[in-house]
């Protein structure tokens, strides 16, 4: 109860490590805000190129009928950057809080949320470009204002990711390169660049697709994918597990964490 | 005020830090060893028990490295205590670096937002002190610039204003005051005085005894993270210094003394001149018990002494002395001659006394330059120029500006009548 009072005392604090973040972040580039939507659409370029123009992948049909590789690949990659900048930044932002952590008190966990609000304003950003997309391309349908639910639950799930990690790169400087790696095994084994079906073609492709979706963020890039492309909404049982995954990693995350980070100030 | 709980419980506290050997331990150190880090533990604080009173002023003292600044960590909630428990009552504002939050590329104002929420003030709040930050910091034209372009000294006096202007209850203030200019510095303190009468407590950490002892109610004494003396701060700051003399008495008796009593060439003065018919051999200091000596206390009795070596009899020579602060500036320049004396013939060797009890030099170093003349104070037999070193330590005088504790007296009030009240407007 305490934590909570706490955590609510200082929500002005997240908020600002929040817009300091994104006041400085491109500050002194002369594109300023547009790199942040230039990564992503040269991520979608080399990807497009390569495994649409090259391997020929194709993604099964959208509502509208439509199988343009692009759009498809844009859905899954804002989902994944979303996920992948959480986990990075936050490991980063309590590492850089080091400093001030030292000399003034405040809760650990305020540069780390701070962090994830950051990156959900970018990620609110791709998505306004992505939606407008797909209103361009006629593939818009009701089912896209499920699209702030599927993100706040994604926020939550990893933010308890990145709180576990943020704090153990504090007491091991490892863990930051250790989860680079294995956040790009993940990345592959996500549905992001490739469609599930692909996987269907080969031998053993059954009984690998029931093992990825297992994983949370399988689950996530095909809710959005059903709000976004196939314009439905969501099974309950993947609503059902996506629920529980984020309330697990908050849950377990911030017990982990606010236990853990008592003496973080002496390890940073 | 005073049936306000403390504002500050420190009970039988110890903190150990890890002394990691180096730096931090990896992944592949904790799989190879088994074990979660090589480290050594310190003990930065052992078994302190203090209370801050609410609302006094109250300062830490201690020499570099005896773990003040951890104890204000602790109280201030940066570290945790590894045994006993800190409490507080009311806010803290902790200052252990002026602008520590600050963020380069921000500009000030937001900079003030984001180290007033640090502090833990709503947005409302700091909203509302603004003004207050932008005047008491002198940075009106500078407050919308990133604060990457601020000179150090704007730094910190952004920082200071943010933290003494977002209305504290509790203010951890560490080695601050001595930033910003003179003027700044004033307004500094005048702050604190004001915070002081409206009943916030101050708890700081300074190498200014002059300062503790005006501004502190009460002071501790931390050596080697023991809490050594604790109390009014007079008493606290004279059982320190009076450790700290004695040690340095002890460092200049073992090292410096040997030195200078076995030189005869001059080797550490500015010059040396004279004919040198009678030398002056060596200067000694001697304390009140004649015990020879290169420290000597304000207020206390010192002895010069001035040992000479005639070559052959020297008819009436006069003997002087000269004291120069370390930036060269003549304090006084007494001799045998003004004196009224005639030392008669001199031959083989001797020595001479100038007694000065009470010291009225104030604490620092002063060069002393002694020479033989003579009656004419124009020949000159020997004269080396600030050849030694008298260091003055703090004493029984109470005085501390200036050069010299003059030997003065001060009445009690008097009322005058019918003094024209016009002159006051």
């Amino acid at each position: 109860m305490a934590h909570v009072v706490e955590l609510w005392r200082y929500r002005g604090l997240i908020g600002n490590f929040a817009s300091r973040e994104l006041k400085s972040k491109y500050k002194h580039s002369v594109l300023g805000w547009a790199w942040s939507l230039i990564n992503p659409a040269a991520t979608l370029a080399i990807f497009t190129v390569v495994f649409s123009t090259i391997f020929r992948a194709q993604p099964p049909a959208a509502h509208n009928g439509m199988t343009s590789y692009v759009v498809y690949l844009f859905i899954g990659l804002v989902v994944w950057n979303f996920f992948n900048n959480i986990v990075n930044g936050n490991m980063a932002a309590l590492v850089g809080a080091g400093s001030l952590l030292k000399k003034i008190y405040f809760p650990p966990y305020a540069p780390v949320l701070g962090n994830s609000l950051s990156a959900l304003v970018q990620t609110a950003i791709e998505f306004v470009v992505l939606l407008g997309v797909l209103l361009g391309v006629g593939n818009g349908w009701w089912s896209f204002l499920l699209t702030p639910v599927l993100l706040a639950l994604l926020l939550v799930f990893a933010t308890g990711i990145g709180l576990i990690f943020a704090l153990l790169n504090a007491f091991y400087r490892d863990v930051s390169y250790l989860v680079g790696v294995v956040l790009q095994l993940i990345f592959y084994a996500t549905p992001v660049i490739w469609p599930p079906d692909l996987l269907l073609a080969h031998r053993h492709g059954e009984l690998a697709l029931h093992v990825l979706q297992v994983s949370p963020l399988y689950q996530f890039v095909e809710a959005f994918r059903d709000i976004l492309w196939r314009d439905v909404v969501p099974s309950p049982s993947r609503w059902g597990w996506l629920l529980l995954a984020s309330a697990v990693s908050i849950g377990v995350g911030l017990v982990v964490f606010i236990r853990g980070s008592r003496d973080v100030s002496e390890e940073l | 005020m005073s049936e306000r709980p403390p504002a500050v419980i420190v009970d039988h506290v110890t903190k150990e830090f890890k002394l990691y050997r180096d730096r931090r331990t990896s992944l592949k150190e904790l799989v190879t060893t088994g074990r979660p880090s090589r480290y050594e533990r310190f003990r930065a604080l052992d078994d302190v028990s203090l209370v801050v009173p609410a609302g006094s002023t109250y300062g830490l003292i201690g020499s570099n490295g005896s773990g003040k600044t951890t104890l204000l960590k602790l109280m201030a909630g940066v570290h945790r205590p590894t045994k006993g428990t800190v409490k507080h009552n009311g806010r803290v504002s902790a200052l252990l670096e002026l602008g520590a939050g600050f963020h380069p590329e921000l500009s000030g104002r937001d900079n003030v937002y984001l180290n007033g929420s640090i502090l833990g003030l709503s947005r409302k709040q700091i909203a509302a002190a603004m003004d207050d930050i932008v005047e008491f910091s002198g940075l009106r034209d500078f407050i919308d610039t990133p604060v990457k372009v601020y000179s150090s000294g704007m730094y910190v006096r952004l920082g200071f204003s943010v933290a003494v202007n977002l209305d504290p209850e509790i203010l951890i203030i560490d080695e601050i005051i001595a930033v910003g200019d003179e003027e700044f510095q004033r307004r500094c303190f005048d702050h604190l005085y004001k915070l002081r009468k409206r009943g916030v407590t101050i708890i700081f950490v300074s190498h200014s005894m002059p300062l503790v002892q005006t501004l502190c109610d009460r002071a501790a004494w931390i050596d080697k993270g023991v809490l050594r003396a604790e109390g009014p701060p007079t008493e606290v700051v004279d059982a320190y210094l009076a450790t700290i003399n004695q040690a340095e008495r002890e460092r200049l008796d073992s090292t410096g003394a040997t030195d200078l009593l076995s030189e005869d060439e001059d080797t550490t003065g500015t010059g040396r001149r004279g004919s040198g018919e009678i030398k002056v051999t060596r200067v000694s200091f001697l304390d009140a018990q004649g015990e020879p000596t290169l420290a000597a206390a304000t207020g206390e009795g010192v002895t010069v002494r001035i040992h000479f070596a005639a070559r052959e009899p020297v008819n009436d020579p006069v003997f002087g002395l000269a004291f120069h602060t370390e930036n060269g500036v003549l304090v006084s320049g007494p001799n045998t001659e003004f004196a009224g004396l005639r030392l008669g013939t001199l031959d083989g060797t001797g020595f001479i006394d100038y007694t000065l009890d009470p010291l009225p030099l104030l604490p620092g170093n002063y060069l002393v330059s002694a020479a033989v003349t003579d009656r004419t104070l124009l020949h000159v037999f020997d004269y080396r120029d600030r050849a030694f070193t008298l260091t003055v330590q703090p004493g029984s005088s109470p005085d501390r500006f200036g050069l010299v504790a003059l030997p003065g007296r001060w009445s009690t009030v008097r009322r005058t009548e019918d003094e024209p009240l016009e002159a006051l407007s």
